[in-house]
């Protein structure tokens, strides 16, 4: 493995140095029907689950073709996409705002051989690489977050809770049987550096113990005015210990204020709190972004905590189901889960999901608590 | 034979949604058997190594990666997350493995030819695994040694003309739905906003000097298929002024069932036949429509453009004509003191490429100015908005109040009144008190 | 008033050095305050001695700080020391 270098000089990092070039013009990647009829595009239509049509005002159509994948992705798969878009598109590919690959093609007849193309390749283990779906009232691509695979302060993995939960509701990705579209969404800790706050289910990781505190290298490896900086609601102050006869500077963190955020562990590795047993998911429910019908919502917790169960998390992946189903089988059409929620009242949903209520699920966490609180006789038996 | 046994991950394999441990595995293969002969850049079992030890957490449910917050490129304060394996005997191939973001162009369109130029790349000298994308929007590269960082950066600059995206105290990569490239619906043209203000701000992106992280994004219409309502400090959301267009001929079809209600995405169950009353006229939250002797009628004035008759029926409603957009600011996730939504700052601003989108920079830099000066440490926009109120944003961006700001007025008379809005102001001569009331 | 760069860096190094015993790293609202300047002004200074490898940035990912380059605790425990 012999180092190769680009040009670059480390004694010299000024030499030669491009900066603040921006990212490459959209215009430089637009399929030719793209380019054409930007702006002109007069309606759409989902011909069957997975493929749209466009029709523009000059009577071009652009066919997409829409397929899952996870956003995790080897060069060799993306390989495999160019592939087949140079093959069938004229060289052009994109991806959606939710993980989901989208090869467009400029007449219909170009359509078929397409997607059968994509039907057709599946990894080894059996798994399809590009089911066509995830268009209009049913489930679409979950978007997430790095989990286990390269997060430092995840509460669970978020490929393989994933994986798993687009398994179970996979009819559901190529099917439109819902009342409105569903959005799932997954972020490995309430940082929610994927903000998941205002998805129809929303499953999130949470962390339920305090740092430990590896108190005789923390003053060698750490800032202690940095560690306690870091901490969000001010439960960590300075502390001196004893360790071996000697006394060493350290922190103390008073662990009923901690909100399990791991800032602390980002500033200062001395002070982990990933556990086993502590760790977990929470599924939140009812948000929506779109203004369509209601106003956007944020999501409410509905499940307070079900463990990790890696690999395949089926108890996450079965209360998904059971929301799913509950869902469809109730709500009338166009309505949005949250908003089927609140015209049933959140008792009703209780009842009809089987989730059970418990005292974790009342908000008293800072001043929005309070208007959570039912404050009317107006309530269901 | 693997290097490591991954008897929990393989069993991620089975089932029909795409399986990323089948792609890992492919992935590995390739590296080891390296047809084309890349001179590898980092070890050659990188991703063996990244299986293993995620099998590990798999095994003990807990991550095995810690931060690193001084790798970058030079110059940068932004771009790369350092990362680096708590297990790294174990694991060598992976012991640094820290993530480039990459500044995706706006709207995710690609050519194959630039997508293979960013895997040959990535296969050289990094692991070959991405995410496409990231959750603000950037490609990411997953996983490098520190001292290819910077040689990553150089080729990418030089051969790629490509620059990194944001992380940290900067403007964060922004990002776009489709808009006009294919959506009837936008009524402004996302990516090239996107662009031009990515473009605009790369000192800020790059060198970090706000209190937080910064977001823009931008959505066509009020569906907000880029929720920047619920994510960005910044939404530019698409809107009209004038009146939906109709097309009453294509309303019929609708009725008679000539064409599918919401463009057909309800097509999986059936639902019985379209009922304009009951699908389009009854949802609406105006109540602002009817459909009489075979006319559709809106009264637009009281229409709250939320979309879901032009969704049922797109072939029969556009939006208008006078288009433009909504500035809403001051979203972002709960942490900490809870989720907060955007809220409507400018109900209405002319999207100009013309003069180069100058009113939407006022905007921005007026409220950067504010931010920038009065934001605490870890402040996001949104939180000083509560600290300081609205009125402050108002201020600093001269932005006369209107009804449309509120969802409701103030449920409490406490009003912070200026001593200029009270006549006399607040000086006053106790001595002439005291001439009418006794101590 | 522009501010003048010499004057400035010095005024960075010296107040950084002094708190060097218990903390290496600043939020950019620190320096602007050592400065006494707008953050835009402050911006330019604080730029330039990153381009001259005075300062160097340190990222929780999130949010961004800056210290002298080299100094800290940080760069051990990174492993980026050497």
């Amino acid at each position: 493995m012999a180092f190769i270098s680009s040009g670059y000089d480390p004694e010299n990092p000024m030499k030669d140095r491009i900066t603040d070039i921006g990212p490459r013009n959209f215009e430089e990647f637009y399929p030719p029907v793209i380019k054409d009829n930007k702006g002109k595009w007069l309606y759409h239509e989902i011909l069957q689950s997975g493929v749209l049509v466009h029709v523009s005002e000059t009577g071009d159509e652009v066919y997409t073709v829409r397929a899952g994948g996870a956003r995790l992705m080897s060069v060799s798969l993306v390989r495999e996409i160019c592939d087949i878009a140079d093959k069938h598109c004229g060289g052009y590919v994109r991806w959606t705002t939710r993980n989901n690959v989208e090869f467009m093609v400029d007449s219909k007849d170009k359509v078929q051989p397409l997607l059968d193309d994509l039907q057709s390749r599946k990894f080894p283990g059996g798994s399809y690489k590009f089911p066509v779906g995830g268009t209009g009232a049913g489930i679409t691509n979950i978007v997430h977050t790095q989990g286990w695979i390269h997060c430092h302060t995840p509460a669970t993995d978020a490929s393989g809770p994933v994986k798993a939960v687009m398994d179970e509701v996979f009819e559901d990705f190529r099917n439109m049987r819902l009342p409105a579209h569903l959005r799932i969404s997954l972020a490995c800790c309430l940082n929610m550096c994927g903000a998941v706050h205002c998805s129809d289910i929303a499953i999130l990781g949470y962390h339920r113990k305090p740092p430990m505190i590896d108190h005789e290298y923390l003053d060698k490896m750490c800032e202690v005015p940095l560690a306690i900086a870091s901490c969000p609601t001010a439960a960590i102050k300075p502390k001196k210990v004893e360790i071996g006869g000697k006394t060493v500077n350290s922190v103390e963190v008073n662990n009923s204020r901690c909100m399990y955020c791991g800032n602390c562990y980002t500033m200062c590795p001395c002070l982990p709190l990933q556990d086993k047993e502590g760790d977990g998911i929470v599924l939140m429910v009812g948000g929506k972004v779109s203004n369509r019908i209601s106003a956007p919502k944020f999501s409410k917790v509905a499940v307070a905590f079900i463990p990790n169960e890696p690999p395949r998390w089926p108890q996450t992946a079965k209360t998904i189901k059971k929301i799913v189903e509950a869902y469809s089988a109730d709500a009338n059409k166009y309505e949005r889960l949250g908003d089927w929620a609140e015209r049933i009242g959140w008792e009703r949903f209780f009842e009809k999901t089987g989730l059970e209520f418990t005292h974790h699920l009342i908000d008293d966490f800072r001043d929005p608590a309070y208007y959570t609180w039912r404050q009317t006789t107006q309530f269901k038996f | 034979m693997a290097k490591h046994e991954t008897p929990l991950l393989d069993q991620l394999e089975s089932g029909p949604w795409p399986s990323f441990v089948s792609d890992m595995k492919q992935e590995a293969e390739s590296r080891a058997k390296n047809v084309n002969n890349v001179e590898f850049q980092i070890p050659k079992d990188v991703i063996e190594d990244l299986m293993g030890v995620l099998e590990l957490s798999y095994k003990d449910g807990t991550t095995h990666w810690k931060h690193g917050g001084i790798v970058g490129v030079f110059g940068y304060g932004g771009g790369v997350i350092g990362r680096y394996c708590d297990q790294p005997e174990s694991f060598p191939g992976v012991a640094h493995f820290h993530t480039l973001r990459v500044n995706q162009p706006s709207g995710h369109f690609y050519s194959t030819e630039y997508l293979r130029q960013l895997c040959d790349l990535w296969e050289f000298r990094g692991s070959g695994l991405t995410n496409m994308h990231g959750s603000t929007g950037d490609i990411i590269f997953l996983g490098t040694t520190t001292p290819q960082l910077e040689e990553i950066f150089y080729e990418m600059t030089h051969k790629l003309d490509q620059d990194l995206g944001g992380s940290g105290s900067n403007l964060r990569t922004p990002s776009d739905c489709i808009g006009q490239a294919r959506c009837e619906y936008a009524c402004y043209d996302t990516q090239d906003l996107c662009t031009h203000l990515t473009q605009e701000y790369q000192d800020e992106l790059h060198r970090p000097a706000f209190p937080y992280k910064f977001k823009f994004k931008f959505d066509g219409c009020p569906n907000c298929c880029v929720a920047s309502i619920a994510r960005a400090d910044m939404s530019f959301i698409g809107t009209w002024k004038d009146d939906i267009r109709i097309d009453q001929d294509a309303v019929k079809g609708y009725v008679n069932g000539e064409f599918k209600p919401n463009g057909g995405s309800h097509s999986g169950r059936d639902w019985g036949p379209f009922d304009i009353q009951k699908e389009v006229i009854d949802l609406c939250p105006t109540k602002c429509m009817r459909y009489e002797n075979g006319k559709l009628e809106i009264n637009n004035r009281e229409c709250t453009r939320c979309m879901h008759c032009i969704n049922v029926m797109p072939r029969a409603l556009r939006p208008g004509k006078q288009t433009g957009c909504s500035i809403l600011v001051g979203a972002k996730a709960p942490i900490l003191d809870g989720a907060q939504m955007s809220s409507l700052l400018l109900p209405f601003v002319e999207v100009n490429k013309e003069n180069d989108y100058q009113e939407v920079k006022d905007v921005i830099e007026s409220i950067w100015d504010w931010w920038m000066e009065e934001g605490k440490n870890r402040e996001r926009l949104g939180e000083l908005m509560k600290r300081q109120g609205f009125q402050k944003l108002l201020e600093v961006t001269g932005v006369d109040p209107i009804p449309q700001h509120v969802s409701e007025p103030r449920h409490n008379p406490y009003i912070f009144w200026k001593e200029e809005e009270v006549p006399g102001g607040w000086e006053r001569d106790i001595n002439e008190f005291r001439k009418h009331h006794k101590r | 008033m522009a501010l003048e760069y010499e004057e400035s860096k010095q005024k960075i190094i010296e107040a950084l050095q002094k708190k060097s015993k218990s903390k290496s790293k600043f939020y950019f609202s620190d320096l602007a305050k050592i400065l006494d300047a707008k953050p835009r002004e402050a911006k330019k200074i604080v730029t330039q001695m990153v381009q001259e490898g005075i300062l160097e940035f340190w990222s929780s990912g999130s949010t961004s700080m800056y210290g002298l380059k080299g100094t800290g605790k940080q760069a051990g425990a990174e492993h980026e020391d050497g």
